[in-house]
Formats: C-alpha cells, structure tokens, sequence
C-alpha cells in the first residue's frame, strides 16, 4: 500500500519537473519574445509620428555595423518606408500605410500576448492541482497551504 | 606475522561505485557541452569580427554605398553611407573614439585576439574536461571490473629485514611472486656490493697496470665520443707545431690547464713535457707516422682509426707509468705526450686527479661488468 502510494507521488512529481515546469519555462520564453516584438512595433509607430509632426523629409542617422562601429548614413527621403512584415518579407510603406499596418500588427500581437498569458496560467494551474494531488495521496493537512494562497 | 599487518586491500568499487562514477562522468559532459556551446558562439563572434575587419577595410573605397538605413529593429529606409572613413568606435563605458578605416581595423584585430585567446583558453578547457571523463570513465569501468586497491605502507624496518632475510621469507599466498623477484633482487644486490668492495680494494692496492690497461681497453670503445674531439684540436695544434715550435708549445699548453684542469705546475710540466714531445716528433718514426696520419686525415676522426692509433703507441712506448695517465693523455695528444710523463715522474697529485677524472668520466657500469667478466 505505502509502496504503491510512494511511486504515485514519485510519477507525478517527475510529471511536474519533467513536463509541466519546462512546459512552463517555453511558454514564458515565447511569451517575452512577443513582448519585445510589440516594443519594437510601439517604438516604431512614435517614431513615424516623431517625423510626421516635425514633417523631416531628410534624415541623417549612425549605422551600426556591427560591434559597436557605427556610419553616417544618409536618407535623401524618408517618405518611403520598408516594415518587416515577418518571415523575412518587408514592404514598402508610406507614413500613413505604415501606421495602419502597425496598429494591426499591435492588435495582434496583443492577442497572442493575452494567449500566452492564459496558456501559462493553465500550465500553472495543472502544476498547482497535481502538486494538490500529490498532498491528497500524502494525506497532509490542507490547512497550512490553503491559508499561504490567501495572503 | 608481519604479513598480516602489512597492508589494506579495498576494491575500487567500494571507494568510487560504479554509478557514482558514470554519474561524474555525466556531469563533466555536460559542462563539456556548455564549455562547446560557448566555444561555438565565441567562434561566431571570431566570425563576425573578421567580417567587419573585412569591411571596414572595403568601404572607404567608395565615397558612398547604397544601403537600407535601419529605422529602429523593424523598419528600414533606402538610404546611402556618406563619410566612408569615418568611424565611430565604442571604446567602452559609452565612450566613442572617431577612427579612419585603417585605425578601426587596428581596434578590431586587436579585439580579434583577445577573442583568439579566449577561444584558446576555452579549448584548453575542454581538453582537460575531456581527460576528467576519461579518467572517470576508466574508474568507473575499473570498479565495475571489480578492481582492487592494494595498499601497504612503508616502514624503514621492514625494508632492512627484507633485505637480510629476504630469501629466508616466507612469502604469503598473495604475494608470492612478488616476494620471488625481491629475493632476486635482493641476490643482485648483495652481489653487487661484493662487486664494488672488491673494486674498492683493487684500488686501495695500487693500479696494476695490466689490470688498468684492460680496463681502458674496454672501456676505450664507449667514451670515444669525447676524446675524437679533442683529438681533433691537438692533431691541428700539431699541424701547427710542426711549422712553428713556439706557438705548438704553448697552445698545448693552454689547452692542458683547460682540459684537464690541473694545477698551474703541472701545466708547466706538461709544457715542458710537449717541447720535449716536439723535439721526439722528429726522431720517432713511429710517433711522427701517426702525427702524418693525423695530418693526412680529414677532420673526421673514426673511432676505429683511434684504436688503431691507442694501439700503436702503447706497442711502441715502454708501458711503465700507469696506463690510465696514458689513456689520458691520447685523449689531448694522440698518445704522444705519453712517453714523457715517465720523465716528469708523475706526482701523486697528478694521478689521483686522473684517477679520478677516469672514474668520473666513466660511467660505473662497464668496469663493473668487466670485473663481472673476470670472475
């Protein structure tokens, strides 16, 4: 009985180390990568708006090659802009498309952010009820835990 | 008695079990894995730098390059490059340095071999890391073969008994062969002490010289190696004292003090000892044949041609003082110097110091294995 008992705990704590806490990990991961695709889409849209307002048609900028070395470059007219559209696609914009495309783009990876979101609180909510699970076969007092959660 | 205290057998897998081992090893290719991944990325950024030297270097060559100018991480606009040699270098700590192209490639070599060091050191890392699981796998291996560690200390005591009663000794199931092998060592042993006394004593008692002549007959063939060499200078010093006497004279005597490093007086002995050898040259067919024969052959002296020459001038000359001062001086003078060392009755000095010398010049073993031959 206790040995039966003891290999259910063993299974289900390997369950949870073994698939749902590096579930977890990617889902976090995948999570702060669309974090930062919405940053750089945020910075991009104040920056059209940046030239809109101040309505440069020119632009003098430092290009970085690489290690820290940068360039002067030139940009005879800013009225054309090239935005990656993802998979490596970029497509020639002017100001305005531009910022229609990016209001869509944020849209959307708002929505994938509010789908990892939920996709990492179900995973933690498995983790909790197996974790619960484990307590029950153990037969542990539910009160010490419980009244942690509410504070 | 004495075997029941004298050591501990633990087998390996007692110390290091098996698993423990292999879970080591484990734990080492993991870092082995890491160490690579970070050699991996180092060797990227090897790449990169390489390739920006390469373009550093390329871009002054236009005045302007056409290039999408980077507008934040997602966007790009069509633009140029103006001011092609004109860079701006991070140095570090958010402090930019403007460079040429020709500075900016120097900056990034020198980053190249920091990162080239890097990679290096990180090699080396791995080739120890690899040894590591080497060794672990081996022991782990060991202990799963079921290997035993055998260890005894070592008492001074022990060791005298050994030796004396070694061959009374009876050995332990265990140890028996090893046992046999210290008895014959042991034999060896004891016979080779008798060996040296006997030396010893022969020495004590006065060189005899047929002995002393063997023995630089046999030893004559090993330490050759030395004396062609300096054969080699005293036959050009002869060469030279045959033109001019003055000069044979006294390069011979320079070279004695230096080779055999005598005292001043014998030095000047020997000097005098070399006048008298020049003037015999010319009266001693024998002598100056050989002095010829120096002079005829080449640079090259062949071993085999110094016998011949050891020889012949211990058949010509009347072997009264010891053949090892004889020995001697064929090693600076081709044997000639020999016959006049009878006439400066070698001093005590002398001969202890060549005595000595031979001794020290000679390795131990071959006289040793000559008496071995005699007995």
């Amino acid at each position: 009985m206790d040995n039966i008992r003891q290999e259910k705990v063993q299974r289900y704590e390997e369950f949870v180390d073994k698939r749902l806490k590096p579930d977890l990990q990617h889902a976090i991961a995948q999570r702060d990568k669309v974090f930062e695709q919405q940053k750089i889409f945020a910075d991009l849209r104040k920056n059209i708006e940046n030239l809109e307002k101040n309505s440069v048609t020119s632009l003098r900028t430092m290009v970085n090659l690489g290690s820290e070395v940068y360039l002067q470059a030139e940009v005879p007219n800013t009225q054309h802009i090239f935005v990656d559209i993802g998979l490596g696609f970029h497509v020639e914009f002017t100001w305005s498309e531009a910022l229609n495309y990016i209001a869509k783009r944020e849209e959307k990876i708002a929505r994938q952010i509010e789908e990892y979101t939920q996709l990492i609180a179900s995973i933690k909510a498995q983790i909790k009820l197996v974790l619960e699970g484990i307590r029950e076969i153990l037969q542990l007092p539910v009160g010490k835990s419980s009244q942690e959660r509410i504070f | 008695m004495e075997e029941t205290k004298k050591g501990t057998v633990t087998s390996l897998s007692s110390v290091f079990p098996a698993e423990e081992a292999q879970k080591a090893v484990k734990r080492v290719q993991d870092t082995i894995a890491d160490k690579h991944s970070e050699l991996d990325s180092l060797r990227g950024f090897v790449a990169d730098n390489n390739n920006l030297i390469n373009l550093v270097h390329k871009l002054p060559e236009q005045l302007s390059h056409d290039i999408m100018v980077p507008f934040g991480k997602a966007a790009f606009f069509p633009g140029r490059l103006v001011h092609t040699n004109e860079f701006l270098v991070l140095l570090g700590e958010g402090y930019y340095a403007e460079r040429t192209s020709k500075q900016t490639v120097e900056i990034l070599t020198r980053r190249g071999k920091s990162l080239d060091s890097r990679v290096d050191s990180i090699e080396a890392i791995i080739k120890d890391l690899q040894a590591e699981a080497s060794f672990f796998n081996a022991t782990a291996s060991e202990a799963l073969e079921g290997l035993v560690e055998i260890r005894e200390d070592y008492v001074e005591e022990d060791c005298k008994q050994e030796s004396k009663s070694g061959p009374l000794k009876q050995p332990g199931p265990d140890f028996g062969k090893t046992t046999a092998d210290d008895q014959q060592y042991a034999l060896m042993m004891s016979r080779l002490d008798e060996l040296e006394k006997q030396e010893e004593l022969a020495a004590e008692s006065g060189n005899h010289s047929d002995q002393n002549e063997e023995t630089t007959s046999d030893t004559d063939d090993i330490s050759y190696q030395r004396p062609t060499d300096n054969n080699l200078q005293s036959s050009q010093d002869f060469r030279q004292g045959m033109l001019l006497d003055q000069t044979k004279s006294k390069s011979v005597a320079t070279e004695i003090p230096k080779k055999q490093n005598h005292q001043e007086d014998i030095a000047d002995q020997l000097n005098f000892a070399s006048l008298s050898v020049q003037s015999k040259v010319q009266e001693k067919e024998n002598v100056s044949k050989k002095v010829r024969f120096v002079d005829e052959g080449e640079k090259l002296v062949h071993p085999e041609e110094k016998i011949v020459k050891a020889t012949t001038a211990s058949k010509s000359e009347v072997q009264h003082q010891t053949s090892q001062t004889s020995f001697d001086s064929r090693k600076a003078f081709t044997g000639s110097i020999v016959e006049h060392a009878e006439n400066i009755k070698t001093t005590p000095r002398e001969q202890s110091s060549t005595s000595s010398q031979v001794s020290g010049s000679q390795p131990k073993k071959p006289v040793s294995r000559f008496r071995m031959q005699r007995k």
